[in-house]
């Protein structure tokens, strides 16, 4: 479904004028993604794990090596709330959302209240995006970004915000959507959520890939360096 | 994407953030007129007032240019910023970039709409009476309309690729405004040099062609508009083009700017 050989990715960042600062991100990483997998992918802050996601969704192209998605696969990339317009309200965002994932206006204006139940935002639904907490964004993103279909799911930390009680919704959900053809690709802290959710994990360290297998043997190694380092 | 799924997103997009600025404002769409009309107040009081002027109604004179020419500017200051602004959303989906822009400019095609609107008022308060040479200002629009994505959506590339491009598109930006014969007229000239500025500069041209339009009852000329017109929808392809192609790259400038 999802493969990538080899890939490795950098890009400038100034730190000064007449600086080009080097950073990088992902260093010759390989793996693969089978139709109606659920992967997870753990990492401390700034391992990279945002940046493959990108990379997995085509939005960016990796310096080196091959990215390759089956032909005619739609991928949506679900991450905290960051692609909101402010000064609108949760409803025209949501639209926005649901039309930039090739979802019909026709259909995405059906769906829109479908969202402000799952949301449970009440009126706030109605009412401009930069009122919200970042619990309330985070349920707007999770909302407008599952009720469209699409064959490979990216998951940025959507899952690790918001109320207990709408974290267990969202979980349900997800797991409802899991059983089938849904091919999913999952990053969270959330090391339960990982261990219900996946079949399968990776763990990025400084860019590379340390350890592949089952969710619970590569938590267990990602745990390790960190319980030594303290 | 379809072209039709493009044309509505982009539509959409342009008329949900007019909402959303309107409700930003306590005078809400009254900024529309408003805002233009201030325009006009402050070149009136400059060149009627404190310069005096001698020319024949200069305050419409002045709206003609002022009006084209802000819509112009403004499209495009705004156009040049607007894949970088849209930064969560760049990072989050793979979308035409060229979106931004052209929703940007859709934006402000729906405000001019109410400033041309304005302008009719006056003219028609001022005693001019439409004829049918007034048919030629839907070519000059669309003309005017062409140029203005075509600038936008080079000017979009290039701020992503260095920021810095978006100070010297503003000075751009001034020096047009005092070239393109806003508040003086090119044909008051010397001949030969109202042929260059008319020639050279195709703001000036279709500033003038408006003011010949309505206020002189002469068409313009349409050989002249006619090459503006292909040059402009030309590069705007060209933008497209380059928009399209540099489309990942753009992104990765946009997420780590």
């Amino acid at each position: 479904m999802l493969e990538l050989v080899g890939v490795s990715h950098h890009y400038m960042a100034r730190k000064s004028s007449f600086d080009h600062g080097l950073h990088h991100v992902l260093d010759n990483v390989s793996l693969r993604v089978m139709p109606g997998d659920t992967l997870g992918i753990v990492g401390r802050n700034g391992a990279g794990k945002t940046t493959m996601l990108r990379l997995m969704a085509g939005i960016i192209e990796p310096r080196q090596g091959v990215i390759r998605r089956r032909a005619g696969a739609s991928c949506a990339l679900l991450s905290l709330g960051l692609g909101f317009q402010d000064s609108l309200s949760g409803r025209d965002n949501a639209l926005i959302s649901a039309m930039l994932q090739g979802v019909s206006k026709r259909d995405a204006l059906a769906s829109l209240d479908a969202i402000r139940e799952f949301t449970e935002l009440g009126d706030s639904f109605e009412e401009p995006v930069k009122t919200y907490s970042s619990g309330m964004r985070a349920r707007l993103g999770f909302a407008s970004g599952l009720l469209t279909r699409v064959d490979i799911l990216l998951i940025d930390e959507v899952l690790s915000v918001g109320d207990a009680q709408f974290r267990d919704k969202a979980l349900a959900a997800m797991q409802q959507r899991l059983g089938g053809e849904q091919t999913v690709v999952f990053v969270s802290h959330a090391e339960g959520q990982l261990k219900a959710l996946c079949d399968r994990a990776v763990w990025i360290e400084q860019g590379q890939l340390r350890a592949e297998g089952s969710p619970e043997e590569v938590i267990a190694q990602y745990r390790q360096p960190v319980a030594a380092s303290r | 994407m379809t072209l039709s799924q493009y044309a509505t997103l982009m539509d959409t997009m342009a008329r949900l953030s007019l909402k959303a600025d309107a409700s930003r404002y306590f005078f809400g769409y009254v900024w529309w007129v408003l805002e233009p009309l201030l325009y006009v107040l402050v070149f009136y009081v400059v060149f009627e007032l404190i310069l005096q002027n001698r020319k024949e109604d200069f305050v419409v004179f002045l709206m003609c240019g002022q009006l084209a020419f802000v819509w112009f500017s403004k499209s495009l200051n705004q156009a040049a910023r607007s894949i970088l602004g849209s930064k969560g959303l760049v990072g989050r989906v793979d979308i035409p970039k060229s979106l931004f822009p052209l929703a940007t400019i859709q934006e402000g095609l729906y405000k001019q709409a109410a400033v041309f609107l304005l302008l009719f008022a006056v003219l028609l308060a001022k005693g001019y009476t439409p004829s049918l040479v007034w048919g030629w200002l839907l070519p000059v629009m669309l003309v005017n309309y062409l140029l203005i994505v075509a600038c936008s959506l080079f000017a979009a590339y290039l701020v992503c690729w260095v920021f810095d491009f978006h100070v010297f598109i503003s000075m751009a930006t001034i020096f047009l405004m005092f070239t393109s014969g806003v508040f003086w007229d090119p044909r008051d000239l010397d001949p030969a040099m109202t042929h260059w500025v008319l020639t050279l500069n195709p703001l000036a041209f279709l500033l003038d062609a408006y003011r010949q339009i309505l206020l002189a009852g002469v068409a313009p000329n349409a050989v002249h508009l006619a090459i503006v017109g292909s040059v402009a929808l030309l590069m705007a392809l060209a933008g497209l083009a380059v928009l399209r192609r540099h489309s990942r790259f753009i992104a990765l400038r946009v997420i780590t700017s």
